[in-house]
């Protein structure tokens, strides 16, 4: 009798244990197969005409082949000869709009003065992930003339699957500057980069190799920024930049927004717009739009909020003067976001071209600030079914 | 350098591995079902690191 | 958006409360109130944010469950036992110099890791256990364990909320070092002076008939490699951080734990001790996973949103006022969360209106840690509580942590209000 109840309480925790088991294990499944494809989402990019060259970043340092940050680097070769801009981003691949907007160049842009390098996923290892605790969407979907285009959301970190363990602090190289233990998976706190380094600082040493192979004159990272960010709407110029940063800052404020420019602190290390122009002969800039879905007080985390900006809570926030940029029932649009940075760049360019008469940089084809507001950034987005051989590429 | 630090991400896969296996061992053994369920949320996470997928 | 945040809030509460009311853990409470939220919130039964939740705390896990192998390995070779009786031995005459002492062993591995669980799991036993037959009660034993992590936690060089919150505002973590020193140091010495002042006359020949013997063999070198080990992989990481590969705490508590094995004099089951661990470790890791699940809900239907800008638009003379309740409390659901969540909102307020960021920020993270023994997490709390063998109500070791923790609370809120005339300390 004994016995048989034994058996049944044993026969009970069996099956309990392989119903609470089974659970776990679609759990598992169901989110692990969710990963895979998030990290395995192929982006098509149709080439512009413009575009003369794709190349690997592991050209020019061979410690990053092989890597998942071997990235693609989209050359622009001008009708006549100029200065050569460097457009990257990606550097933080939760900040979409400095993506898209370096996407618009690399389908867009024909060079008729000088040379364009464009890096779409500059930490490509970091488009493979987002941000644990973060609630974050795995993609976005852009509406195009011919239907839609998806995209990898990303993570401000290189995914750990690609580099780990953390240390216990990161001490920045070469500075010796503490930095939170994290920020040794950020690119825009690993610059210059070191060749035996981690993964990270291996993408931003190659960066700085191509930066000082190709003789680039202005480098430029795109970026968004949280509202309650005092660097935000602003460039952010090295010393060597200021006067061009100024420029087009005043320019750009006369004519399309408002934007500021602000000084690359001396002591603030492993940050592109400090290290690039210490490291190497081109002028950093580092451009920072708005982007109320980084905001710690944000509200209901979806593509929604990520595309259009709008957030209630955020607003509130700002009625109570804690934001460094406005933000009403309209939000930050993607195509707003998008195009302050497109008219940056351009902006940057016909500045330059002011500046250094006899090394110009013009660019057509990539729409400014008010035309991508009015069509759609999925307008300047081209249909890869319909591209002609060989001119599309995946990122 | 990089070897030495794809030998110590490895080994922090074997650890992984070796938590993953101690955890369904002590699943199979208790006997109180609040416990089961703890053990299986917290196993997921490192089968999760240890099959690559986050 | 106020209105379907605060449902959704209020459905979490309340499934949390019922949980707690069917006796079920904490840990599966907040599991049941996260996925309520979820629920409440449209968002059915999301795998993918329910799995990406439980991954947060996956590095702190593996850092909790090599720290306490090793000192797991440590205990069963007889190499506390070894060390506990040592210390009483040579120091019982003086009760302050024993204080202080065991103060600057509770300070050491919190700071050095900026983990308060690494101070409970590798001095705070051995500590408890010489607190013990000072004569002090294993309530006031706890509440000095538990108190001196959390500011060891939060003391220099590694103070993870002030990194965090930092790294948050794009502020480098440079002249912290003092501004943490400081307030970490006496506010330490204040508790351990305060609960552990009181006390009998140590009766060495009591004290060390009680204690447990260890194996014939042991010896201090036994005891000390594992440390010497552990704290040379941090050195070395520090002294030579560009010329040495990543180790990270876990291996660096694996190697301690490795050393340990080989060296103990009795043959150890290695397996067993670490079924155990694992076993004595499932509350904790268990905590920090639903913890980990029950933020990412947050976050994902808005609750998060709801609290931080609730928290940072209040006036600025409450927003001073409640600091005190506001830090703990969030560092009881949020953990570490709480410095992106509330820390960076909050620095970000400081700054703007004129406050010294560093030293706010240094005055926060002191007032931090207290949350972590207040539920629903109370990581540190039930940490401290396990391993100094504490078994009478929790309330009662709350309640013996009142008086040291009103004058950290003070000491905090001070430091944020006066940051400002405070700020030559972070060119010191």
């Amino acid at each position: 009798m004994r016995a048989g109840s034994g058996n049944r309480g044993g026969r009970a925790l069996l099956v309990r244990k392989l119903v609470l088991g089974g659970l776990g294990l679609l759990l598992l499944v169901t989110s692990g197969a969710s990963f895979y494809r998030h990290r395995h989402l192929q982006e098509a990019v149709v080439l512009s005409p413009g575009v003369a060259e794709v190349k690997k970043l592991s050209e020019y340092f061979d410690g990053i082949r092989g890597t998942i940050n071997d990235c693609n680097l989209y050359f622009f070769e001008g009708e006549e000869p100029g200065a050569t801009v460097l457009v990257m981003g990606g550097t933080h691949p939760e900040e979409p709009a400095a993506r898209l907007a370096a996407w618009l160049f690399a389908e867009n842009a024909v060079m008729e003065h000088g040379r364009l390098i464009v890096v779409l996923s500059s930490n490509r290892s970091g488009t493979t992930v987002t941000r644990l605790g973060g609630a974050y969407p795995a993609n976005f979907t852009i509406p195009t003339d011919w239907g839609q285009q998806t995209f990898r959301m990303g993570d401000r970190w290189s995914n750990p699957l690609d580099q780990w363990p953390d240390p216990e602090v990161y001490i920045h190289y070469p500075s010796g500057q503490y930095l939170a233990y994290v920020d040794i998976r950020n690119l825009n706190r690993t610059w210059p980069g070191r060749p035996d380094g981690t993964l990270t600082e291996r993408t931003t040493y190659a960066f700085m190799e191509l930066i000082r192979q190709e003789d680039v004159d202005i480098f430029i990272d795109l970026h968004e920024a949280e509202l309650q960010y005092p660097v935000i709407s602003t460039i952010v110029a090295h010393d060597r930049g200021e006067e061009l940063a100024t420029f087009v800052s005043m320019m750009l404020s006369d004519e399309e927004f408002n934007i500021g420019m602000e000084y690359s602190p001396q002591n603030l290390h492993g940050l592109s717009h400090r290290e690039v122009g210490d490291y190497s002969d081109a002028i950093s800039l580092l451009f920072e739009a708005p982007e109320p879905f980084l905001d710690a007080t944000r509200g209901k985390t979806t593509r929604e909020q990520l595309l259009t900006g709008v957030d209630e809570f955020v607003m509130k926030a700002g009625e109570h003067g804690l934001l460094f940029e406005r933000i009403d029932e309209g939000g930050w649009p993607i195509d707003v976001r998008v195009g302050r940075h497109t008219s940056t760049v351009l902006q940057t360019m016909e500045s330059w071209t002011i500046l250094n008469p006899d090394r110009p940089l013009s660019c057509r084809g990539v729409p400014r600030y008010a035309e991508v507001i009015e069509r759609g950034l999925g307008h300047w987005l081209h249909d890869p079914s319909k591209a002609a051989p060989g001119r599309v590429v995946t990122e | 350098m990089a070897i030495l630090q794809t030998i110590i991400t490895v080994i922090y896969y074997i650890l992984i591995a070796y938590v993953a296996a101690i955890l369904i061992w002590n699943l199979s053994k208790t006997r109180k079902w609040e416990q089961e369920v703890l053990y299986i949320i917290v196993l997921i996470p490192f089968l999760l690191r240890l099959f690559r997928l986050k | 958006m106020f209105t379907y945040a605060g449902i959704v809030l209020g459905v979490m509460v309340i499934v949390y409360i019922a949980a707690k009311s069917f006796k079920l853990s904490t840990e599966l409470s907040m599991l049941a109130a996260a996925l309520g939220g979820a629920l409440a919130g449209g968002f059915g039964l999301p795998a993918q944010h329910i799995a990406e939740g439980a991954m947060t705390y996956l590095d702190i896990n593996l850092i909790f469950i090599t720290a306490t192998l090793f000192m797991n390995i440590l205990k069963d070779s007889g190499g506390i036992a070894f060390a506990v009786r040592g210390i009483l031995s040579r120091f019982h005459r003086s009760r302050s110099l024993l204080m202080v002492l065991l103060t600057v062993l509770l300070l050491l591995p919190g700071a050095l890791t900026g983990a308060g669980s690494v101070t409970v799991l590798i001095t705070g036993g051995m500590v408890a256990i010489v607190l013990g037959t000072m004569g002090i009660s294993k309530a006031r034993t706890t509440a000095i364990v538990f108190i001196i992590a959390g500011l060891s936690a939060a003391a220099p060089p590694v103070s993870l909320w002030a990194m965090i919150t930092a790294a948050g505002v794009n502020m480098p973590y440079i002249g912290f070092f003092m501004p943490l020193l400081v307030p970490c140091v006496v506010a330490s010495l204040v508790t351990i002076f305060i609960l552990g002042w009181r006390g009998g006359e140590i009766d060495l020949e009591q004290a060390l008939q009680q204690l447990p013997r260890p194996p014939g063999g042991m010896s201090w070198l036994r005891v000390i490699l594992p440390f010497v080990v552990f704290v040379l992989l941090i050195l070395i990481g520090r002294r030579w951080p560009h010329d040495t590969p990543v180790i990270g705490l876990p291996l660096m508590f694996l190697c301690a734990a490795a050393t340990s094995y080989v060296l103990s004099p009795i043959r150890l089951d290695f397996l067993r001790i670490s079924r155990e661990t694992i076993e004595q470790l499932l509350p904790l890791i268990g905590t920090l996973t639903c913890v980990g699940v029950l933020v990412q809900i947050m976050t994902l239907t808005g609750v998060r949103g709801l609290l931080a800008v609730t928290a940072v638009t209040l006036p600025v003379a409450l927003v001073f006022a409640t600091l005190f309740v506001v830090l703990p409390v969030s560092e009881a659901v949020l953990m570490w969360g709480a410095a992106p969540v509330l820390g960076v909102p909050l620095v970000l307020l400081f700054n703007t209106m004129g406050l010294n960021p560093i030293v706010a920020l240094a005055g926060m993270s002191v007032i931090w840690p207290l949350g972590d023994a207040l539920p629903p997490t109370a990581i540190i709390g039930r940490l401290s509580v396990e391993v100094v063998g504490y078994r009478d109500a929790y309330a009662k070791f709350l309640r013996s942590c009142v008086v040291p923790a009103v004058i950290i609370m003070v000491i905090g809120t001070l430091m944020v209000i006066f940051s400002s005339e405070l700020s030559f300390l972070t060119g010191l």
